[in-house]
């Protein structure tokens, strides 16, 4: 098929394009309680080919682009229609002129893993039996579960002279603890693992099961009010999705985002003015999840912030271009420097700390971030309890000069830094 | 106009057939799930113009779907040919064979009884009135352009407006011993984002439009950009909530995730199956004021989950699932409906022929009432007008309320102050908050430009709404 779509482009005189190959093994258990409910298998792949194209409007210079899906058993001239359709629309987009990506290196790399060492099958029963391992608590016990096990092979190929690619496998899934007595509660949880990374699972596994059985306890919502909020787990590393995406290009050229290059970020108020940093400093450094962008740039780490303060710009091609930046590509994952307090010292003074949101959500453009409580601990100053329900409502520009981090680390496929960061004042409706 | 069947489905379908004929030889039962569907997003705003496919949504793909002495199993696959029927017959009973042999301790493959395969033929299409390539790219994009340009230059605050629209037309073909499945269906949805920004703070107000048709949906879309421009602004000003219970009025957008997000995930039956649902102990019980009349189906309204049967072959319903707030049933895909012993009520829908069907929603609605707006509002002594429905997440074990709309529009002895709160999240339980509801608008509004998930994946098409509602709705 590659073959038949180059002819193509060939054919149909279009001098700059991107073919983009995506292949899919893999193979998927569903489980209902302890039972199998459904297997599946799947081969399959795509091919996506994004042309460019050339033109002058108004005296300037300009580059449009179209993408399409080719499939197999498309015919040369199916091939040709879809292709020549996508080109007349490139001509429609009319963005300014920038380079194109340039041919750096072209290798294809295997992505190392154990995942490797077994079969796709033998991979997601491994995992399989690593996620039922814990589930033998007579109070607490899996309700459902799904588990993937992936193997994807890219493929990119442009008029520049990329010719790379790379495969990878993953084990992915969810599973959803539940406990019945005092009360009937459930949580849900997922994983994603770039090796057979049984032992993180069962980990996983064991404490959802715990926090379920907490839940379970926890009858009233906190009083409505102002509290010293704790958040753990993944999302802590939600929260700092401000940064990363506030310093991407496309934010900055759109003028989304006022970050500057040396600016200490952290320390801007509501009004962009400086104030002084109370808390923890943020240290993060972007990290790829996968080693060849889908612009055809293979991409390494990236430091972004050094205690608060924003090293770079970072982004994909034609915002990068236009800014007059190295294009990075997207990152999959954010590495944060841990602070300065461990959790046991942040649980000193009086808390909420929530374990559990039905939704937690990080909006990069106004600073909101909140969600509904499924279980939190509250510590009045006398005792720890759990509750339930209720939201926090808090905004990162009224908190970041003055959040902490816990020293404790946490490690998932897309984040790695503190466990836990705690922030002051946060509204919370509660009962 | 009738939306075309896929030519490429065409040529497919005896090449099919010869591979299903294979299969019913190895299984008992065996279905082929065949999708041609092409998807295209435009979008214009001051960053730039795009045209491409959407990857979500465009596909060529089957899936076939097997019982294995009673154990299901599924293989999806994107190429085959005359000549590669006996390759991938093999490649699909080596790899499901293999799959699942050990099982992890105290686990077991369920075995299912009998599945229903009753005969059945459809050939059916969706209507249009013009196909967005007729229409032509350059002038879908000329218009997005204008409306992008007309919002940027609306006021110096407005950072940017972001115009777009997408449609999806696609034929599925659905082949078991018994069923002979043809549809055709095209939606379309366009939307302006208004961005509004002063200091660090950026707002956004977000206007959709969506319908069962083609190109037609536009006509209607320039008409909400001032609206989205001045409500952006707006939010620039906007207080936060304080946190408390009050009578709320919920504009239809609001009621649309009321209706799908906190009621209607809890009725998916799927979760009946894994007892993770509440409503299946409140089947002919009260959930609801005597108002509310809640319905779910392909065929309950044309919008964008409207279609003629689902991915696993069974006929769309309409399904009544709140009668005069009575939880009458809930809705099914045909594994669940196996499951439970019930029958399925066309809710098995995929995500694309790569992933596994679920009980998932289509158009959901609750049926007008009889009041007006204006009286509504007027009866309220203190509280809010929920507009702008942003994000909710569903809870159908303990039906908690999660919801996030972006205003609340303050109302004091009846009328509208002008103040507005933001962010603004629901919470509560799910039935306090529909018995609550004391006054229902005698029209109904529904949309669908967003998709749904079940958990944080598996994104489908649906659309949502109803009138607007009054009710005791707890705000932080």
């Amino acid at each position: 098929m590659k073959a038949k779509i180059l002819a193509s482009l060939k054919r149909l005189s279009i001098e700059e394009y991107m073919i983009y190959v995506k292949s899919y093994k893999s193979t998927q258990m569903f489980f209902v309680k302890k039972s199998l409910d459904c297997k599946r298998a799947e081969n399959t792949q795509i091919y996506n080919v994004n042309v460019f194209r050339s033109f002058e409007k108004d005296g300037k210079k300009m580059k449009g682009n179209s993408s399409v899906f080719v499939y197999d058993g498309m015919t040369d001239e199916e091939i040709d229609a879809t292709l020549s359709r996508a080109y007349l629309a490139a001509s429609f987009v009319c963005n300014p002129t920038y380079e194109a990506m340039e041919c750096t290196e072209n290798k294809f790399l295997t992505m190392e893993s154990d995942l490797f060492d077994y079969t796709l099958e033998k991979c997601c029963e491994k995992i399989s039996q690593a996620l039922f391992a814990e589930d033998n608590r007579e109070d607490a016990f899996i309700n459902s579960a799904e588990v993937f096990a992936y193997e994807v092979g890219v493929e990119i190929i442009s008029s520049t002279g990329i010719d790379s690619g790379y495969i990878k496998r993953t084990v992915s899934g969810e599973f959803v603890a539940q406990c019945k007595e005092p009360q009937d509660v459930e949580t849900y949880k997922d994983f994603r693992y770039n090796n057979l990374d049984c032992e993180s699972l069962k980990s996983k596994v064991r404490k959802t099961l715990e926090y379920t059985l907490e839940r379970a306890k926890a009858t009233e919502a906190p009083k409505a009010g102002k509290y010293r909020v704790i958040i753990s787990d993944s999302y802590v590393g939600n929260v700092f999705s401000y940064y990363s995406e506030r310093a991407q290009a496309g934010y900055i050229y759109a003028g989304y985002s006022t970050f500057e290059v040396g600016q200490n970020v952290q320390a801007l108020d509501a009004e962009g003015k400086v104030a002084g940093i109370k808390g923890d400093k943020i240290s993060m450094t972007l990290v790829p999840t996968e080693p060849l962008s889908g612009e055809g740039i293979w991409q390494r780490d990236l430091e972004l912030l050094d205690n608060g303060v924003l090293k770079t710009y970072y982004g994909g091609l034609r915002f990068s271009r236009y800014l007059g930046i190295e294009p990075t590509g997207f990152f999959g994952c954010v590495n944060v420097a841990p602070g300065t307090m461990s959790v046991e010292d942040m649980k000193k003074e009086p808390y909420l700390w929530v374990v559990n949101f039905s939704d937690f959500q990080m909006d990069d453009f106004t600073g909101h971030f909140g969600g509904e409580i499924r279980l939190a601990f509250l510590y009045d100053g006398e005792e720890v309890r759990p509750v339930t329900g209720g939201s926090i409502n808090g905004s990162i520009i009224d908190s970041q000069t003055t959040m902490h981090f816990s020293k404790e680390i946490q490690r998932s496929a897309d984040f790695v830094g503190p466990y836990a960061m705690c922030f002051e004042d946060v509204p919370v409706a509660g009962a | 106009m009738k939306v075309k069947e896929s030519e490429y489905l065409k040529l497919k379908k005896p090449i099919l057939e010869k591979l299903l004929e294979k299969l019913l030889v190895s299984y008992e039962y065996a279905s082929i799930l065949a999708n041609d569907s092409k998807s295209t997003n435009y979008r214009v705003s001051k960053t730039g113009t795009s045209i491409s496919e959407d990857g979500t949504l465009s596909e060529r793909g089957f899936c076939v779907k097997v019982y294995d002495n009673g154990k299901a199993a599924e293989y999806s696959f994107s190429a085959i040919e005359e000549d590669t029927v006996d390759a991938v017959f093999d490649e699909i009973t080596k790899r499901l064979d293999t799959l699942g042999k050990t099982l992890p301790d105290g686990v077991t493959a369920f075995r299912f009884d009998g599945v229903e395969d009753e005969k059945l033929y459809i050939n059916e299409s969706t209507e249009y009135e013009v196909d967005p390539e007729e229409k032509g790219d350059n002038n879908i994009i000329d218009l997005l352009t204008r409306i992008s340009e007309k919002g940027r230059a609306y006021d110096e605050k407005i950072i940017d407006c972001n115009v777009a629209f997408s449609y999806q037309k696609y034929s599925k073909m659905f082949l078991s011993k018994n069923k002979d499945l043809t549809q055709n269906v095209m939606w379309s949805c366009g939307h302006i984002v208004a961005m509004a920004k002063d200091g660090e703070e950026v707002q956004n107000s977000y206007k959709p439009v969506s319908m069962l048709g083609g190109i037609e949906v536009l006509d209607t879309l320039e008409s909400k950009l001032e609206e989205a421009c001045k409500t952006a602004i707006e939010l620039l000003s906007a207080q936060p909530m304080i946190p408390g219970e009050y009578d709320c009025i919920c504009e239809p957008d609001v009621t649309g995730m009321i209706v799908h997000e906190a009621f209607g995930h809890g009725v998916e039956m799927d979760m009946f199956v894994k007892d993770r649902a509440q409503a299946k102990d409140f089947i002919g019980k009260q959930v609801a004021s005597e108002l509310i009349t809640m319905h779910d189906g392909a065929t309950v309204i044309p919008q964008v989950a409207t279609y003629f049967f689902d991915d696993e072959g069974v006929v769309a319903h309409n399904t009544t699932i709140i009668e005069k707030g009575i939880l009458k049933t809930g809705i099914c895909d045909a594994q669940s409906a196996m499951h439970l012993g019930v029958a399925g009520t066309g809710n098995g829908r995929r995500q694309d022929t790569t992933r596994k069907a679920y009980t998932r929603m289509t158009n959901t609605i609750f049926e007008a009432g009889t009041s007006k707006v204006e009286d509504m509002i007027a009866s309220v002594k203190y509280g809010f007008l929920l507009c702008q429905a942003s994000s909710g997440m569903e809870d159908p074990k303990n039906w908690g309320i999660q919801l996030m709309v972006d205003i609340a529009r303050e109302i004091k002895d009846g009328k509208l102050t002008g103040k507005i709160f933001s962010p603004i999240v629901l919470t509560g339980y799910v039935p306090d908050l529909l018995k609550s509801i004391s006054m229902i608008s005698d029209r109904i509004e529904a949309g669908g430009t967003g998709f749904c998930c079940k958990g944080d994946k598996e994104a489908v098409k649906v659309s949502d709404g109803g009138p607007y509602i009054k009710a005791k709705i707890r705000l932080g």
